[in-house]
């Protein structure tokens, strides 16, 4: 590491950072890619079918499909951008942007490993090291960012449907949000803190076992807020037509996809951080550094695999029954929780 | 008239909504292993222009005109498939070959046009019922598609030919008897 830093001129601070930034953009963009790909293939799978398989690499490898997404790439750079004649033009442009920076964003505090010193420095491996002050309020906070996007899009396409789409997913996003941060709460509460290293060193059974019902909820929440089946309110493809995207195309249209993507792969790391352990193994107190990536990558991928399996599983609620299921369920569930939490902490008694 | 709805009881396990999704994820798992552990071949799905779903017997898509062993046609040019045919997509004009037919024996009229129109066939193999001499059928091939409209009228040698290459048989593109004018009537 030191050689490394000293090889390319940079302290080892800012050359460790670097390489954290690397891992964590390129990792987190291309596992959103890969993702994309798992979907269409799963949900085939799923459902007796085969999924893409028909683009080839240079005309000759098939490779499961993964050359689609290249295809993909390349017709979305290619394609005619077409901005709607009555749509506010600066927002419209926007909006993909607004989506995209909070997805990506949401990752940087979440530790995809054990951190570990190594002459004379401490590394720890996520983008924020711990004790920055926001903690897991970071990403929550920044993932409640995310819905602005989807609100510009639909406002600024001037499209019914659109429209429709955006007022749906704002109000499935305020009515998650409550009963999402109450499950988070007693974590923190249970933790006495909210810095993700903290809360993964506190697991040392994971907190899945204890605060079940929080998870629950928490892992319910996650699916509203991602504007995942069965929750997908933002696009609704049978009522809204494509709901908030309706009117986008080409590169735009792949950006908000990607991001939605990306907030998938947040959600998943999110909810490995809080109830799974984050990078520990059960059963090993200080796993190896890469075996700890490892264990962190393993959860993370079983998570995103666990998004796409629900999705085409569970069909699309209706939107009352929504509305029902997060004020009158999710909200007294996180509630309930919070509260058995602070009697187990006081002392059962 | 009134649509009487019937109301399902669910019992609490199934209130619960967990344990149904749970086993709605079961079973969506049970068909992504079975699905992505069956070899492709055996897979519901033919990837078409890869593998071709072999046709059933009976199955009725392009035409073949029969020919004998030396080439020569079967028909005979009796009309009786252009009668037959409730689309009208048979054009046949009848031409005499010679007095005596050196090639069969006895037959002496045959096609000189021969030509089914395929946008207009409905593949109803009337045609192939109501020939005496069965010198037409319908057969397995059902991939009929081109640019033009032209293209797709399939002319004496085309239907001869249809097959051809599938069954071993050389192409021929002409009548192994010629054409011989009949000298004009006297008087």
């Amino acid at each position: 590491m030191e050689s490394l830093s000293s090889l390319l001129h940079l302290m080892p601070e800012t050359f460790w950072m670097i390489v954290k930034v690397l891992i964590v953009f390129v990792g987190t963009l291309t596992l959103a890619a890969l993702l994309t790909w798992a979907e269409r293939r799963g949900s085939a799978m799923i459902q007796d079918r085969i999924g893409p398989n028909r683009a080839l690499l240079f005309g000759r490898w098939r490779l499961l499909g993964l050359p689609q997404l290249a295809a993909d790439g390349i017709k979305f750079f290619l394609k005619e951008d077409l901005v709607p004649a009555e749509a506010s033009r600066t927002l419209f442009w926007l909006a993909p942007v607004l989506a995209f920076v909070p997805a990506v964003m949401g990752f940087a505090v979440i530790p995809f490993g054990r951190s570990f010193a190594q002459g004379g420095h401490h590394y720890h491996l996520s983008l924020l090291d711990p004790g920055n002050g926001m903690g897991m309020l970071y990403p929550l906070a920044v993932g409640a960012v995310a819905v602005y996007g989807i609100l510009t899009a639909s406002w600024s396409s001037n499209n019914k449907w659109a429209i429709l789409g955006g007022m749906r997913s704002a109000a499935q996003m305020v009515s998650y949000e409550t009963a999402m941060g109450l499950a988070v709460v007693a974590v923190f509460m249970r933790t006495g803190g909210y810095d993700p290293q903290q809360i993964i060193a506190a697991q040392g059974v994971w907190n899945v076992l204890p605060q079940f019902p929080g998870f629950l909820v928490f892992f319910t929440c996650m699916f509203a807020e991602t504007n995942r089946l069965p929750f997908d309110f933002a696009e609704g493809e049978s009522e809204i037509v494509a709901g908030f995207h309706t009117e986008y195309g080409s590169m735009k249209f792949a950006l908000l996809q990607l991001s939605e993507y990306l907030h998938l792969v947040t959600a998943a790391a999110l909810i490995v951080t809080l109830y799974f352990g984050g990078w520990r193994i059960p059963g090993l107190a200080e796993p190896p550094v890469l075996l700890s990536v490892a264990a962190f990558a393993v959860k993370l991928l079983f998570f995103c695999w666990v998004f796409i399996w629900v999705r085409w599983t569970v069909p699309r609620f209706r939107f009352d029954q929504l509305m029902f299921l997060g004020w009158k369920v999710m909200l007294p569930l996180g509630l309930a929780n919070l509260l058995l939490q602070a009697w187990l902490m006081h002392g059962g008694a | 008239m009134a649509v009487l709805v019937k109301k399902v009881e669910l019992n609490w396990l199934d209130r619960t909504y967990v344990w149904p999704v749970l086993v709605g994820m079961a079973i969506t798992m049970k068909h992504f292993l079975r699905q992505i552990t069956t070899r492709s071949s055996r897979r519901f799905t033919i990837p078409y222009p890869d593998r071709k779903r072999a046709t059933a017997e009976g199955y009725r898509g392009l035409h073949e005109l029969k020919r004998f062993e030396d080439g020569s046609i079967k028909c005979v040019a009796c009309f009786m498939c252009a009668e037959a045919c409730p689309a009208r997509c048979i054009t046949i004009e009848a031409e005499e070959y010679g007095d005596i037919n050196k090639t069969q024996g006895f037959e002496e009229k045959r096609p000189s046009v021969f030509r089914i129109d395929m946008l207009r066939c409905i593949y109803c193999a009337m045609c192939e019922e109501a020939c005496p001499k069965d010198a037409i059928w319908l057969r397995t091939d059902y991939e009929q598609a081109s640019y033009d409209r032209l293209s797709m009228k399939f002319g004496k040698w085309d239907l001869m030919n249809t097959y051809a290459d599938q069954d071993g048989k050389p192409r021929i593109t002409g009548d192994p008897t010629p054409t011989v004018p009949r000298p004009p009537v006297e008087g």
